[in-house]
């Protein structure tokens, strides 16, 4: 082994697990997002959090980062605060340094506790390293996936397709949008394309320039855009700032701009009622 | 180069299948105003669909034809702009703001026949 402190820590394991679970004892470990840990699963965690880090007196350095990758992967997938288990950590820093003052002289005690000290900050500096390791690849696959959600062209009717925009719009989005938007148009044979903007809280200038770009874009390559869901707040916005949208048709909802977008491609929705007096059906 | 007009009915029909250069296109637009004023034309589809790039002297080139034409009489669709094309037109503030556009080279005749009035 390679120091007094270590091989102490390792005889007395047991005696240090004991105190250092009861210690915890106090402690909540708690779940991010959300209210509900049962007593049981706080103890497997903890019992689990405890091995991790006794083993690592044992294990090679190599293997360590394996178990602690392990570990740090389980917490964050299964939405544990990290917070906690460095507070825990601090917990045996306490329990050690007790029980060390006790078993060593004052002359041994200084190295001792700063060969400890050495130790446990490696723990948390690698818990941490694992931790922000996981959560980053955690972050990069959501941004992927909401890429992915970002901003679909649903074909609804023959020639006509909706683009329903839900959240805010910055540039990168807004170079997504005219992508997929151009892509779908062209791979869907659209004539008409609804740009559905309930789900879009505040259009600014920059939005606002944004989609008429996506507009202009569309006329481009053939097709015609309009622009549907307008709430009251954002009509008051867009005539606040002076934003002109003379170019575009829009409508207050998405019901209104589909019958206008029929409307462009020469249909209607009737009723079978209508049908019928209109002498059956006209095709 | 030359880029071949063919004529069907009261219609031209361009389908620009090269690279375009400047060279190109002046020779282009002097070559179908021309063909406009020999065929009496009332419309012009250009299909742009095997275009992979525009640039912003082409893209004037293509508004002014679209313009002169319009001044002969005869209408003109561009049909078949890449997506690509389309987002590099818009970034270099080129919006071809009088040009009909279409999806592709059926829907620009149609276009055209329905504006001709059948």
């Amino acid at each position: 082994m390679k120091s007094v402190v270590l091989q102490h820590l390792k005889d007395n394991k047991s005696l240090y697990i004991e105190e250092w679970r009861k210690s915890l004892e106090q402690h909540e470990f708690t779940k991010q997002g959300s209210t509900f840990s049962s007593k049981d699963m706080q103890q497997e965690m903890k019992d689990e959090f405890i091995s991790v880090v006794f083993q690592s007196i044992e294990l090679s350095s190599e293997e360590n980062r394996d178990a602690v990758h392990r570990f740090a992967n389980r917490l964050i997938y299964n939405g544990w605060a990290f917070s906690e288990f460095i507070r825990s950590l601090q917990a045996l820093r306490r329990v050690v340094l007790h029980n060390v003052s006790a078993n060593f002289t004052k002359e041994e005690f200084v190295d001792v506790s700063v060969e400890f000290e050495d130790w446990l900050d490696e723990q948390i500096t690698r818990l941490a390293e694992e931790f922000s390791k996981i959560q980053n690849e955690v972050m990069t696959m959501q941004k992927t996936a909401m890429k992915e959600l970002s901003a679909p062209l649903i074909p609804v009717f023959d020639k006509i397709s909706v683009m329903p925009i839900v959240g805010t719009i910055d540039t990168k989005r807004a170079a997504q949008i005219m992508e997929n938007l151009l892509e779908g148009i062209i791979e869907h044979r659209a004539q008409v394309v609804l740009i559905d903007i309930t789900g879009v809280p505040v259009v600014d200038t920059m939005v606002a320039h944004h989609i008429i770009k996506a507009s202009e874009a569309v006329r481009l390559v053939g097709a015609e855009c309009l622009l549907v869901g307008i709430r009251p707040e954002i009509a008051q916005t867009i005539v606040n700032l002076g934003i002109d949208l003379d170019a575009f048709t829009t409508k207050s909802t998405l019901k209104k701009g589909i019958e206008a977008a029929l409307e462009l491609t020469n249909r209607t929705i009737e009723t079978s009622e209508q049908m019928q007096s209109n002498g059956g059906l006209k095709r | 180069m030359r880029i071949p007009i063919l004529k069907l009915g009261r219609y031209l029909l361009i389908s620009v299948q090269v690279e375009l250069d400047d060279q190109t296109a002046l020779q282009f637009q002097e070559d179908l105003l021309n063909k406009i004023h020999q065929e009496g034309s009332l419309g012009v589809v250009i299909d742009l669909t095997s275009v992979d790039m525009i640039d912003s002297f082409i893209a004037k080139v293509i508004g002014d034809v679209v313009e002169m034409s319009n001044l002969m009489g005869a209408k003109v669709v561009l049909t078949g702009i890449q997506p690509a094309v389309a987002i590099t037109l818009i970034d270099m503030g080129v919006s071809l703001q009088e040009v009909q556009t279409a999806l592709d080279l059926e829907q620009g005749l149609e276009r055209l026949q329905q504006e001709l009035g059948g």
